[in-house]
């Protein structure tokens, strides 16, 4: 693991691992070109990363923190004649801003604590970090200074709310409560825990969240209502050591979820997958799908007039529907079956609301509801082409995978960008996270950028480079203003919001706009995801900022859930929560920038519920660079990969890939098509690294007759 | 018989011979001067064990671990891993530690995993005893073995020992986790219907 210097030599270096970056890196690389790939981020994948749960908790740590000054280093003295420097922005925070983060379950287990030593072993060096993130904020609520970085503070006034950042340090000082004394000697004694898993402050104050509700059952009822959903346990504190049965439905501690950190895969963005949007055609046809696996999302859900209801979208719901009368249903189909076509009826709408429309199908109010939020997710002044288009998207991708049209990637979108690094790694692309890039190098006579200058004063020649927007600042940088942002929660909850048999559903749920506030997206994920551990869900919320990710959000969180706020609620308890605003991607333009033609700029997340603007984005500035070449042409399959022995040259032409490029690995080893073609040097820097034939289709869907034949040969022998 | 896909992830640092061991295994071939990255996504070969068949897909780092930035999707739903270390480079044994940490951090729980001194060809240059690998091995319940890719010794057999130690088949795990892969096949089935 010795540390080396890069090469000084590249085609394109690349700034940032998020979606739009990575995707360019493979499609650059996989056509030969040379690539760089940095982040300073010690993380892949930027604002699309995922984190288990302790890494979270070390990130929102970072977000807290003061930005460090900024030390510019001069590098004036790398300059050679007729060259200007321009620098990069170093600072990772302005993307992220209003970290709020709240636990409302207790701090340690409320039994005995299940044998996890294996756990600790491993997540050592996890756990520390997360005891100096405790720590840290622990000062923070210590010293009642302005400075804070973030809002608890402010917060706490203004709204009723408990202000426990992290684990609930402030509550330790302020309020010694007797009736929580009770409770943790028995505990403490119970848990033969070891320490490490567990955060100072537990140790400080063993007593469960009960500290921060709403000041008036505080006194007068310790803590039953608000943590414990079955009340039972809470009262009858001894027999829960006694009851297996009742074990599941244990409340779940903290320090359980920092103890199962490693089951959490975190998604700081929340997206789903369209299964015929252009990122599942593009995993496709480059192949880079073969590195992930995927769920169904299994159903679409609605928030309507207090309640959770799902949304009847394919032909079997429609008629397993409950909800609707057999009435609706009829409507319903054939108001389906007719979206298909543009009609003379529907043009007639153009440029006037879908709303109108829909109303004038006389559906009803239920319908209505179903179609304009929950299947075409547009709002009422949408125009009606706009809304028919996202309605006919929207059935063009039911059925292709699963019952809902959208897939979801197992461990989390996160998966995704790393994926096309890895592809880009394949063919050739060198890595380095926590590797920046101080300045570009300007040619001033080509007003061309010809190299950069890293962080650590080394200069690399490059003839293009792409930058995630982050890197430039706002002086050269052509957005919308103000800045727009994305508001966004993550909640750990103990249930799902519609619980059925199966607790593996995957939901989205749209919530349509409430009190002039835009519409929120909502994603429960269950454990089969692998995104988060046995009994919990996450469940992400996402929509344009109006305020803080906590204004625009917690309203809707408690309405929905069990909170502090909300201790009656009989839905899911929230365990843990984050709020946060992210920078809305959509909000930067492509073009306009005062930076050099050869540097390219890419941006983050926006607020669609798919990844067409990364997909675009990455292809645009791709086909901007080599207009001539194919955006992610398929990878070779592993089973065409030919090492040719016999050419006795030692110069490594060793490659030779097949053409299939198709059937994923299902037609067996056994297969090998017969016309491979040799691909030349690997170690050339030329285009034709690996050159893949000609008959792989890259629609996806048709194959060519020809191979379609060779194929139908190869499964008969 | 059964197939069953077992990913296996190769780490380890730079230039100690992972892709040469691949290389040695799948295709029976030696390349002297083999390029670090050749446009493979993971390579695989198919071994009996027992009643089931063993399909290795076998991942290679693809030269992220160069600059210690390997992702933590290498790592996903790996079976196994294989960690290599030069035995005639005492530092390439050194660093094995952060490795097996590295995969305590990011890899699944259950991995199987197995210590492969590459290189046992040039034991006239040797800096790494194989004593005290072994019992490093030992001491985290890894398979051991010492390897040459050059000359194909224990290269089977890393392989055969890995097979062993996987854990039969459980029925009901399959039924939890329908995560799928996306692939063009919808149209191809329904094509070879008619």
């Amino acid at each position: 693991m010795a540390t080396e210097e890069l090469p000084s030599e590249f085609d394109v270096v690349i700034l940032g691992t998020g979606l739009a970056e990575s995707v360019a890196a493979a499609a650059f690389s996989r056509v030969g070109q040379k690539v760089l790939h940095l982040d300073r981020r010690s993380y892949y994948a930027a604002n699309w990363a995922s984190f288990t749960f302790n890494a979270l908790l070390t990130w929102i740590q970072q977000q807290q923190e003061e930005p460090q000054p900024q030390e510019v280093q001069d590098w004036s003295s790398l300059l050679e004649e007729g060259e200007e420097l321009i620098y990069l922005s170093q600072s990772n925070s302005a993307s992220i801003r209003n970290v709020q983060v709240f636990c409302f379950t207790s701090e340690e287990d409320e039994e005995e604590a299940p044998d996890t030593t294996e756990e600790e072993d491993s997540a050592d060096p996890q756990v520390e970090t997360e005891e100096e993130a405790e720590e840290a904020s622990h000062k923070e609520g210590e010293e009642p200074e302005p400075p804070q970085p973030l809002p608890p503070p402010a917060q706490n006034q203004s709204e009723p709310e408990p202000p426990q950042t992290l684990p609930p340090p402030s509550q330790s000082q302020s309020e010694p409560e007797p009736p929580q004394t009770l409770l943790p000697p028995a505990q403490s004694q119970s848990e033969p825990e070891p320490p490490q898993t567990l955060p100072p402050p537990a140790q400080s104050e063993p007593e469960p969240p009960q500290t921060l509700p709403p000041p008036a059952q505080n006194q007068s009822e310790p803590e039953s209502p608000q943590t414990l959903p079955p009340p039972a346990q809470n009262q009858s504190e001894p027999p829960q050591t006694l009851p297996p049965p009742a074990q599941s439905k244990k409340k779940i501690s903290y320090a359980h979820l920092v103890r199962e950190g490693r089951r959490f895969n975190i998604d700081l963005v929340s997206k789903l997958m369209f299964s015929r949007g252009s990122l599942v055609d593009l995993l496709i046809k480059s192949n880079v799908s073969r590195y992930a696996e995927f769920k169904n999302v299994t159903r679409i859900l609605t928030y309507r007039q207090g309640r959770v209801e799902q949304v009847p979208c394919s032909r079997s719901d429609v008629f397993a529907s409950r909800q609707l009368s057999v009435v609706e249903k009829r409507k319903l189909m054939r108001f389906l079956t007719s979206c298909a076509e543009e009609t003379e009826e529907q043009r007639a709408y153009n440029g006037r609301p879908y709303l109108e429309f829909l109303s004038d199908q006389k559906l009803g109010d239920n319908l209505q509801h179903f179609l304009l939020h929950s299947i075409a997710m547009v709002t009422e002044a949408t125009p009606t082409e706009q809304g028919l288009a996202a309605t006919r998207h929207f059935l063009r991708c039911l059925g292709r995978y699963g019952n809902t049209p959208f897939l979801f990637p197992v461990y989390g979108l996160g998966e995704i960008p790393q994926c096309f690094c890895r592809m880009c790694a394949v063919f050739g692309g060198i890595y380095c996270l926590r590797h920046s890039v101080s300045c570009l190098l300007l040619d001033t006579h080509s007003n061309r950028c010809k190299a950069v200058i890293d962080s650590r004063g080394q200069r690399i020649s490059c003839s293009h480079v792409v930058l995630e927007e982050g890197f430039v600042g706002a002086e050269r940088k052509r957005s919308s203003t103000p800045p727009r942002f994305l508001s966004r929660a993550v909640l750990i909850t103990d249930g799902s919001i519609l619980p059925t048999d199966s607790e593996q559903q995957v939901s989205l749920v749209t919530v349509p706009p409430a009190a002039g506030g835009p519409a929120v997206k909502m994603v429960e994920l269950s454990p089969s995801t692998m995104t988060c551990s046995a009994g919990t869900y996450l469940v992400h919320l996402t929509c344009p900022s109006v305020g803080s990710a906590h204004q625009d959000l917690s309203p809707l969180v408690t309405s929905m859930f069990r909170t502090p706020e909300s201790p009656d609620h009989d839905g899911p308890s929230v365990l843990w929560c984050l709020f946060f605003n992210m920078a809305d991607g959509s909000g930067v333009e492509a073009e306009g920038h005062d930076l050099p033609e050869n540097v390219h700029l890419s941006s983050g997340p926006d607020a669609e519920l798919g990844h067409e603007h990364a997909v675009r984005q990455a292809e645009s500035i791709f086909q901007k660079i080599l207009p001539e070449e194919e955006f992610c042409p398929p990878a070779p399959n592993p089973e065409d990969i030919i090492y040719d022995g016999d050419t006795g040259d030692t110069e490594g032409d060793t490659v030779n890939t097949g053409d299939t490029g198709d059937t994923d690995g299902d037609t067996g080893d056994t297969v090998n098509t017969g016309d491979t073609v040799n691909t030349g040097d690997t170690d050339g820097d030329t285009g034709d690294t690996v050159n893949t034939g000609d008959t792989m289709n890259t629609d996806g869907d048709k194959t060519s007759p020809g191979e379609e034949e060779e194929r139908q040969a190869v499964s008969e022998e | 018989m059964a197939i069953r896909e077992l990913k296996v992830c190769l780490l380890g640092d730079t230039g100690v011979g992972k892709s040469s061991i691949v290389c040695r295994f799948v295709q029976d071939h030696f390349d002297h001067n083999i390029s670090p990255t050749i446009g493979a996504s993971f390579l695989t070969k198919t071994v009996p064990s027992g009643n089931e068949l063993h399909k290795f897909l076998i991942w290679d780092t693809a030269g992220q671990e160069r600059f210690h930035s390997l992702a933590p999707m290498y790592y996903r739903g790996s079976a196994a891993a294989v960690i290599v270390y030069d035995i005639t480079k005492l530092d390439s044994f050194q660093t094995l530690k952060r490795w097996v940490k590295e995969l305590k951090e990011h890899g699944p729980e259950d991995i199987v995993v197995a210590i492969a001194g590459n290189k046992n060809d040039l034991g006239d240059i040797r800096e790494v005893p194989m004593k005290e690998a072994k019992e490093f091995a030992e001491s985290i319940a890894a398979i051991f073995i010492e390897t040459s890719a050059r000359n194909a010794v224990n290269v089977e057999e890393l392989f055969q020992k890995i097979s062993k130690q996987i854990p039969p088949l459980e029925n009901h795990e399959d039924e939890i986790s329908e995560s799928f892969k996306l692939s063009r096949q919808p149209a191809v089935s329904t094509r070879r219907c008619c």
